[in-house]
């Protein structure tokens, strides 16, 4: 599509895909409420963006595509068909194959072709049951978009736009630059016989017409789909005109296309050898054709020569196929991101703001005088409530919800319940929980492989759920949330737990682990995430392959973080994501330990006390417990782990902070609460290395450097020794 | 034709600020009474020195980190890495901050000294004194009249430090 669109084109794929999740949210939706009459509405709207941008950016695939599930939503919407789970069902379908044209148009990945043919006629047909159905005629199978390799006809075209063209934005050029993508435009005629004289035209209407000649190898159909949006009113016919010569090039095009596995790239690609051996005159096309029907693919060499069987040939082309499309996706990656006019306007403001107090700072600073003190605080206290604005609204740019990521399960989930078998029900929470985009996206299929692998072996069959005294309904459940630096998320379900006996044996027959080791359960669950390892009896196109959780805990290692698991056999299993907040700011509580300041994440922090005198209780002359409220709870020194040299050694003196990790909690002494503070968290990691107990360091008021404290990490030194001897 | 004009350009160039063909440059530093040279390619700045923040359980040598405009950096300090006495800062006192493979690290020195051209020919291989003097971290001994020059092997100095390697720490 070499039109002036294609700047835009991003952005429209940014907006088709948004419009393409409130279709499938709604669709789920439709399916609990299947009267809902403004839901269909929503879905027809969007589905009706659809087709009206990809008709306008030349994507007549997708345009047509979503015409005929567009048909079928008006049919619904206007009540003259019921919402049925078959319905349902083939239009979430429909959706996926509208997904992965789009991608198609976005990277050139080749479309299943046979799925698009299906859904299609499927649509047309669910379209057609009515008595009078309006869509019928249109709904012809063969009207794929197929760039059909058939006859190039020439086409003769008269066109007078409506009058209103103008005013409504729209633009002939854009369809004489269609018609021109579609094939190859000749005699193109400019009627102005209409245009009147200066003093009575209107500059708003339009008063041009066309006559035009087209060659092309489509079909009218595709030629009308450019006409889509100016077809109101106006008035065109598209003939038929008997082709008198497609010599020359044709018979080129014909060579490219017959050459089977190498591919004909444009422009400056080298040419094919064929291709080069016909423009030379060596070789006659005709010939050329002929050697070339008898090259073989060399999939097909190694079944002739029996190195595989067909089945496993075809596997390979699949799984081939599959990576093609991964790696053109990859590319495909947008990284802009959609924010808000309002955001920014704001933004804008307060920059403004800004600037306004920088100007009346450094007028004060250049004839500064000491009474002028208190101006002088006023200003630096507004330059303060500017920055912290300015930044908390820059940050909140790239912070999304992380609902985001989660609304694609609901899909998944209903799909993969039904292919199971199993009933399944999923709840989701803290989607609230803000996360930087960039984590938001690499988390997905982290994620989906979590959920999948809960769905398809965590989760029993109803059957052996109800023998177990379970619900028929199995949960999974997905939940985020700050802890300290990092952002939770945990994949929970309430199956079958993991096989303990299954996994040692399956980890020594792959030759993981000696037959005779014996392993706490600590070290035995891990083992699920080495690469090749599966439990399950059957394999399903869900999972069970083996791969996949090794690469869950590849791509949240890649972004910093960890994958825990928890899980009580008969109970369920509880997978843990941990993911640190690299480019996040956090509210902390800065305390002062000796002359050192630490940040104390705010989130972690239940409460802080003064202890009484006799609260303090030891057990083995060491452990020391402090009574909160009647709970004791272990008392950790801080200055101890961190070797510092406190204020105060007496914890009468000292504050104790509660702090709260992984559902564990515990006192840590401090000398002092010196104040609460938002700080950007710095990473250790860019020039140095993780070090236990930090989570991460700050830039302190002062310009000096503040280390942010990890509650865990902390705790495991206090019980485990530093890692390394001061 | 062009490249050929540039090299010559760059050799006379060279030649002018006494920068040999197959010598290079080091910034020089005192530890006491002793001088030592980095790579002057490495280095990134120097600044003078202000207090660290001293990381919890690291071995003492690393000093703490700084606040490098808004970059956490860490800061070692060449006495303690080389088994020296320590001394009192003075007005003298720098950091260097010098660059290893991406990692921008700060160097506590007495005293920066010049920039010195040395020659490869003027470059002796590191003496050997067995277990007594551990000298792996030199890449050599140079002599620039008659001073000589401990020359850094930064990437030994600071990469077999325990301080990049985050699984030694776990």
């Amino acid at each position: 599509m070499s039109n002036d669109f294609a700047q835009f084109q991003d952005a429209f794929f940014e907006e088709a895909a948004e419009h393409l999740a409130i279709v499938e949210e709604g669709l789920l939706a439709l399916e609990q409420h299947p009267q809902d009459l403004e839901l269909l509405a929503k879905i027809f709207r969007s589905a009706h963006s659809i087709k009206g941008a990809s008709g306008m950016f030349g994507f007549t695939a997708l345009a047509q595509f979503t015409h005929k599930m567009e048909t079928l939503l008006d049919l619904l919407r206007n009540e003259q068909k019921v919402v049925t789970a078959a319905i349902a069902d083939l239009l979430l379908k429909s959706t996926d194959c509208l997904k992965s044209l789009m991608e198609a148009a976005k990277s050139g990945v080749a479309v299943d072709e046979e799925t698009v043919q299906r859904l299609t006629t499927e649509l047309a047909t669910a379209s057609a049951l009515e008595p009078q159905p309006p869509a019928v005629q249109e709904a012809k199978p063969t009207a794929a978009p197929a760039r059909s390799d058939g006859q190039e006809r020439t086409y003769h075209i008269t066109w007078t736009p409506p009058e209103w063209l103008f005013k409504r934005g729209l633009d002939p050029l854009q369809v004489v630059k269609e018609l021109n993508g579609l094939g190859e435009l000749s005699a193109v005629k400019l009627d102005m016989s209409r245009v009147p004289d200066l003093n009575l035209i209107d500059p708003e209407k339009c008063y041009l017409s066309w006559e035009l000649q087209l060659l092309t190898g489509r079909d009218l159909k595709s030629i009308e789909t450019a006409f889509e949006f100016v077809r109101e009113d106006s008035k065109l016919s598209i003939e038929e005109v008997r082709s008198t010569e497609s010599g020359g090039h044709s018979d080129e095009r014909k060579v490219s296309a017959g050459s089977g596995g190498i591919h004909h790239g444009e422009g400056s690609d080298p040419k094919p050898l064929g291709e080069i051996l016909v423009e030379s005159g060596v070789v006659s096309p005709a010939a050329l054709e002929q050697a070339l029907a008898q090259q073989k693919r060399v999939g097909e060499i190694l079944v002739e020569q029996k190195a595989v069987t067909p089945r496993q040939l075809e596997q390979a082309l699949h799984t081939q196929r599959q990576q093609e499309v991964a790696a053109q996706t990859k590319k495909a990656d947008s990284t802009s991101i959609r924010v808000d006019t309002a955001k920014i306007d704001k933004l804008i403001n307060l920059v403004g703001e800004l600037v306004i107090t920088q100007s009346m700072l450094s007028d004060l600073g250049s004839r500064f005088e000491i009474k002028q003190l208190p101006v002088l605080l006023e200003r630096v206290a507004q330059l303060e409530r500017n920055t912290r604005e300015i930044q908390e609204r820059v940050m909140g740019i790239r912070m999304l919800p992380i609902g985001t990521a989660f609304s694609r399960f609901p899909r998944l989930v209903r799909d993969l319940s039904a292919k199971a078998g199993k009933k399944i029900q999923l709840v989701l929470s803290g989607e609230e929980t803000e996360l930087d985009k960039t984590v938001i996206e690499s988390i997905g299929d982290p994620l989906t492989h979590l959920v999948r692998n809960s769905a398809d072996h965590g989760l029993e069959p109803p059957e052996e759920r109800l023998d177990n005294n379970k619900s028929e309904v199995g949960t999974i459940r997905l939940n985020a949330f700050h802890e300290g630096g990092n952002i939770c998320i945990t994949v929970e379900d309430d199956g079958r737990g993991l096989n303990r006996e299954k996994i040692f044996a399956k980890a020594v027959k792959q030759g993981m682990v000696g037959e005779n080791e014996k392993l706490s359960d600590d070290q035995i669950w891990p083992l699920i995430f080495r690469p090749g390892f599966s439990t399950a009896e059957k394999v399903t196109d869900v999972s069970g392959r083996g791969v996949g959780m090794d690469v869950v805990k590849r791509n949240i290692e890649a972004l910093g973080g960890t994958v825990s698991i928890k899980t009580v056999t008969g109970k369920g299993t509880t997978f843990t994501l941990k993911l640190p907040l690299t480019l996040a700011i956090i509210e902390g509580m800065t305390v002062r330990v000796g002359q050192e300041t630490y940040i104390v994440p705010l989130l972690s922090i239940l409460e802080s006390i003064q202890p009484k005198e006799g609260a303090i209780k030891t057990v083995i002359g060491k452990g020391e417990l402090i009574n909160v409220r009647g709970t004791y709870l272990p008392m950790i020194r801080m200055y101890e782990v961190f070797t510092l040299q406190p204020e105060h050694t007496s914890p009468m003196k000292a504050i104790l902070l509660i702090l709260e990790t992984e559902g564990e909690r515990v006192a840590v002494m401090v000398d002092e609460i010196l104040g609460q503070q938002q700080v950007v968290i710095k990473s250790m990691e860019q020039n140095f290395r993780k070090v236990e107990g930090i989570a991460g360091a700050t830039i302190l008021g002062d310009g000096t450097v503040g280390f942010i404290l990890d509650v865990r990490g902390l705790l495991e030194i206090a019980r485990h020794g530093a890692p390394i001897a001061a | 034709m062009a490249a050929a004009a540039l090299e010559t350009a760059t050799k006379e160039l060279n030649q002018q600020i006494g920068l040999s063909g197959d010598g290079s440059q080091f910034l020089t530093f005192n530890l006491g009474e002793e001088l030592y040279g980095v790579d002057i390619l490495r280095v990134q700045e120097i600044k003078g020195y202000t207090t660290v923040t001293k990381i919890p359980n690291t071995p003492s040598h690393i000093k703490g980190v700084l606040n490098l405009r808004g970059t956490i950096v860490p800061i070692i300090e060449l006495r303690t890495k080389f088994n020296m006495p320590t001394i009192d800062y003075t007005a003298f006192t720098v950091i260097i901050v010098v660059v290893v493979r991406d990692k921008v690290m700060g160097l506590v020195v007495d005293a920066v000294s010049d920039v010195l051209n040395i020659d490869k020919k003027d470059i002796q291989p590191a003496p050997q004194f067995g277990a007594k003097v551990d000298v792996s971290f030199l890449n050599g001994i140079g002599k620039s009249g008659d001073k000589l020059v401990a020359l850094l092997d930064m990437d030994r100095l600071l990469l077999d430090d325990e301080m990049l390697d985050g699984a030694k720490a776990a």
